[in-house]
C-alpha cells in the first residue's frame, strides 16, 4: 500500500477514538475554563499535553491554587503507564528512524495504542498508517478542548450515550486480543488485580501495576510451556534480510489467508461452544 | 497566556513525551531477545484489562461500586464484538444501550 493509503486507513481506524475523544474533549475544556483557563490555554495544553486523566487532575489542582512542581510531578507517575505500551509498540517499528518515532511516541495515548494493537499487520514498519491514526485522534482532542471550552456551557456531552464510547472501545478491543484460554486468564489476573490495586494505592498506578504482575505471569507461561508462538512473533516473522519483495508478498497473501482461516475457525468453535 | 500556567503546560508535556518516547528509541534499536518478546505478547491484553475493569468497578468519585447500567452495556458490548467483530458497530452499540438503559434506570 502506498504512503498515501496507509495514512488514510490510519484515520478511518480513528474514527471511533474521535467519537470518544471529541466529548471528554469538551468536558475537559469546559472544566478548563471553569478552572481560570482562558481557552488558548486549554487547547495549547490538549496540544502539547495530550494525556486525559493529567490533564483533568491538573486542573483540578491549578483550581486549588497549586504550583507547576506537584503538578507536573503528579503527571509524570500517571502517565509512567505508557512505558509499557511504547515498550510494546516498538517491536514494530524496528526499521524507522528516530526522529519519527518522536514524532509517533509523542502522540501515544490508551486509545490509539489499543486501535495499534488490533491492526498489527498495518502497524508494522508503517508509520504513515500510525501517523494517520494518531494525528486523527489528536485533533479530536484538541478540537473537542477548545470547543468545550469556547461553547461548553450549551453543549450536552453527557447524552446519546457518550459517556459510554470509550469504554465501548476498550471492551471491544480487549475482545478481539482474546484469542486462546491463556488470554482470558490473563485477562481475569489483569482485571482482578488492577481493582484491587486502584482500590489499595492513590492515583493511576493500577493500571502500569496490574499489566506488569499479568502480563509477567503470562511471560513466565510461555517460557515454562516452551517457544509456543505468540501473536507478537507471528507478526515478526517475516522480518529477515535479504529477501525479496516477491516473497514477502507471497508470505504475505499466505498470513492473511491463515488469519482468515485461524478467525473462521475461532468463529465456529464459539458459535459451537 | 500567563507564565504560571505556560510553565505547567511545557513541563507536564516534557513528562508525557518521557515515557512514551524512550521505550520506542531504545528498544527498537536493540535485537529483543525471543524470551523478552513473548513477555510482551500479553501487554495489550493486561493493558486493556486494566484499564476496563475498574472503568466498570468504581464509580466517578473513584469509589468501590456496583453499577448495574455501566456493567449491563459492558456485557452487552462484550457479547456483541465477540460474534460480530466490528469495531464501529460495537462502539454505537455501546453507546445506545448505555443510552437506553439510562432512560429505564
Amino acid at each position: 500500500m502506498t504512503n498515501n493509503g496507509q495514512f488514510r486507513e490510519g484515520v478511518k481506524d480513528a474514527l471511533p477514538v474521535v467519537l470518544g475523544y471529541l466529548p471528554v474533549g469538551m468536558a475537559f475544556g469546559l472544566l478548563a475554563r471553569n478552572a481560570g483557563m482562558t481557552p488558548s490555554e486549554a487547547g495549547l495544553m490538549s496540544f502539547l499535553v495530550y494525556a486525559g486523566a493529567s490533564q483533568f487532575l491538573a486542573i483540578e489542582m491549578i483550581y486549588k491554587g497549586m504550583t507547576w512542581l506537584p503538578i507536573v510531578s503528579a503527571t509524570f507517575f500517571i502517565n509512567l503507564r505508557h512505558f509499557l505500551m511504547s515498550s510494546n509498540l516498538s517491536l514494530y517499528f524496528k526499521k524507522t528512524r528516530l526522529p519519527v518515532l518522536g514524532f509517533l511516541s509523542a502522540q501515544l495515548t490508551d486509545e490509539s495504542f489499543a486501535v495499534a494493537i488490533s491492526n498489527l499487520p498495518k502497524v508494522k514498519n508503517s508509520p504513515p498508517y500510525v501517523f494517520g491514526l494518531q494525528i486523527t485522534s489528536h485533533l479530536a482532542w484538541v478540537i473537542g478542548s477548545i470547543g468545550g471550552a469556547l461553547f461548553g456551557p450549551f453543549i450536552k456531552i453527557s447524552e446519546y450515550g457518550l459517556p459510554f464510547a470509550l469504554p465501548s472501545l476498550f471492551i471491544c478491543l480487549l475482545v478481539f486480543q482474546l484469542k486462546s484460554v491463556r488470554h482470558y486468564g490473563i485477562m481475569v489476573v489483569a482485571g482482578v488485580s488492577s481493582l484491587f490495586f486502584k482500590w489499595a494505592l492513590q492515583g493511576n498506578w493500577y493500571i502500569l501495576l496490574a499489566a506488569l504482575l499479568a502480563g509477567g505471569i503470562g511471560a513466565v507461561i510461555e517460557i515454562i510451556n516452551g517457544k509456543e508462538k505468540t501473536g507478537a512473533d507471528r507478526q515478526e516473522g517475516d522480518g529477515k534480510q535479504g529477501q525479496s519483495s516477491k516473497l514477502k508478498a507471497q508470505r504475505k497473501t499466505l498470513r492473511k489467508c491463515l488469519e482468515f482461516e485461524a478467525q473462521r475457525r475461532i468463529s465456529r468453535s464459539r458459535i459451537e461452544l | 497566556m500567563r507564565e504560571e500556567t505556560l510553565a505547567i503546560i511545557f513541563g507536564m508535556a516534557v513528562v508525557t513525551f518521557l515515557p512514551r518516547f524512550l521505550p520506542m528509541a531504545f528498544l527498537t534499536r536493540w535485537v529483543v531477545p525471543e524470551r523478552v518478546k513473548m513477555g510482551l505478547g500479553y501487554v495489550p491484553t493486561a493493558i486493556l484489562s486494566a484499564i476496563v475493569f475498574p472503568i466498570l468497578f468504581f464509580n466517578d468519585g473513584g469509589k468501590v461500586a456496583i453499577q448495574p447500567l455501566y456493567l449491563l452495556s459492558a456485557v452487552s458490548v462484550f457479547i456483541f464484538s465477540w460474534k460480530v467483530k466490528r469495531l464501529w458497530a460495537s462502539v454505537i452499540l455501546g453507546m445506545l444501550v448505555y443510552w437506553g438503559l439510562g432512560f429505564l434506570m
